[in-house]
């Protein structure tokens, strides 16, 4: 092979193909932040924009918001559509099972909602599924120049450093971006990254059902006040309680059982995270029952048929109700069987086809 | 002729199956909602008492419960 196209093609293949869009000058590269700084930063963004969230969580907001956050949130169904002028928005139950997702699920279904929402904003989404792409293929913590980016990308870019994906920065003649880890665990697959964000678990959950997180991330914090009642809050440890009352309140907005102890279970604290079960069967099993107690009673619409002139009426009309799936109830002591209301025209048509038809048969 | 009555299975434990016979009772007689008790744990009610009867039983769960007040430990 022609060794130009060796080099090439070896060129290609280690990274990701198309020219570097790198024109990185010296007085650039010397200002572009390290590693831990880089990291910090996207930490803080996409904790940001996560706060927002949760913030409509908590009544009332609290911190800045940031508009076009919010609608994304609100297209993708965690938070509910404004409909009126000054009412903020509160959170779905989508949302709080959104909040308990590891960070790549999230991270992935914001791309996804932010990429469908941007075709009704006039971007080209072809372009910006382009650009996304390519931007999990850049190395982290290389600086690239925004100038090489078309006009419609670097409104893109404002965007992207908002969630947290790059790091814009500014020099005097020119400006350049920085995707961060977010960026590059784009291209990643969800299940071989480790989750970057909480590599460390920090969340010891006792027999007693005490909550011991060692944590100061103010977001950790609201999530657990989600669904555990918070005792003390210190620099770098917040204690709470799984009461039932919290765990009801929690119930009540649509989280479930399952993934409560789920979370427990994804953020446990190295100290405890070898023990088998991770989360103590008392403190689980306890979920469980107040879930389940919930559940005692069942309603259903339905309607009900009694005073049918011949068994053989009965049985055939049961037997119907039985066909179409809709048979809630029967009692062939009495003659009584209960059937759901959305199937009643169908069943009082066939009752009349019966009843019409037998005492032609019984001639 | 065959008789269709409108209403709403009501599928339960039996603990809340008296629980409802007892809030049936304590009900005046025109809001009396069950129709029919059709075994220990089926009872068949009128159509429109759904949400009054979720509220009711949120009230007796409410009952139950206790809240440690902040502050004192």
């Amino acid at each position: 092979m022609n060794p130009k196209l060796q080099k090439q093609l070896r060129q290609a293949l280690s990274t990701g193909g198309g020219p570097p869009r790198d024109v990185v000058s010296e007085s650039v590269a010397a200002r572009v932040p390290n590693s831990a700084d880089l990291e910090n930063y996207a930490m803080k963004q996409w904790e940001s924009v996560l706060l927002q969230l949760v913030d409509c969580a908590a009544d009332g907001p609290a911190g800045p918001k940031n508009p076009f956050i919010i609608k994304v949130f609100q297209r993708s169904g965690l938070l509910t559509p404004s409909s009126r002028e000054n009412e903020s928005p509160s959170l779905t139950d989508l949302g709080f099972q959104f909040l308990l997702m590891d960070t790549n699920s999230q991270l992935w279904q914001l791309v996804r909602e932010y990429v469908t929402s941007s075709e009704d904003r006039g971007t080209d989404s072809g372009e910006l599924v382009g650009f996304l792409l390519e931007l999990g293929f850049h190395l982290v913590g290389e600086a690239y120049s925004v100038n090489s980016l078309s006009p419609a990308l670097q409104k893109v870019l404002d965007e992207l450093a908002a969630l947290g994906l790059v790091k814009l920065q500014q020099g005097m003649k020119e400006s350049w971006y920085i995707p961060t880890k977010l960026a590059s665990n784009l291209s990643a697959s969800l299940s071989e990254s480790t989750d970057w964000q909480s590599s460390e678990g920090f969340v010891v959950v006792e027999t007693n059902f005490k909550v011991y997180a060692y944590t100061s991330s103010k977001l950790q914090t609201e999530i657990l006040r989600c669904f555990t009642r918070l005792e003390y809050q210190l620099p770098n440890l917040v204690v709470a309680t799984l009461t039932k009352e919290s765990v009801n309140k929690a119930l009540g907005s649509g989280i479930s059982a399952e993934q409560i102890i789920s979370f427990l279970r994804k953020h446990a604290h190295p100290h405890v995270a070898q023990k088998i079960p991770v989360v103590p069967e008392t403190v689980s099993d306890q979920l469980r029952l107040w879930e389940t107690d919930r559940n005692r009673v069942q309603f259903e619409p339905a309607y009900f048929y009694d005073d049918f002139p011949t068994m053989a009426i009965y049985e055939a009309v049961v037997a119907h109700a039985r066909d179409l799936g809709g048979l809630l109830f029967e009692d062939a002591s009495a003659k009584r069987l209960i059937v759901r209301s959305d199937l009643h025209e169908d069943m009082r048509q066939y009752i009349r086809k019966q009843s019409s038809g037998a005492p032609a048969q019984r001639k | 002729m065959v008789n269709a009555i409108k209403g709403i299975l009501v599928t339960c434990d039996i603990p809340m199956a008296q629980l409802l016979i007892s809030i049936n009772d304590s009900m005046p007689n025109a809001h009396k909602f069950i129709v029919y008790m059709l075994d220990d744990t089926h009872i068949y009610v009128q159509p429109d008492v759904g949400k009054m009867l979720q509220s009711k039983l949120q009230e007796f769960r409410d009952q139950n419960t206790y809240e440690k007040p902040f502050g004192t430990s």
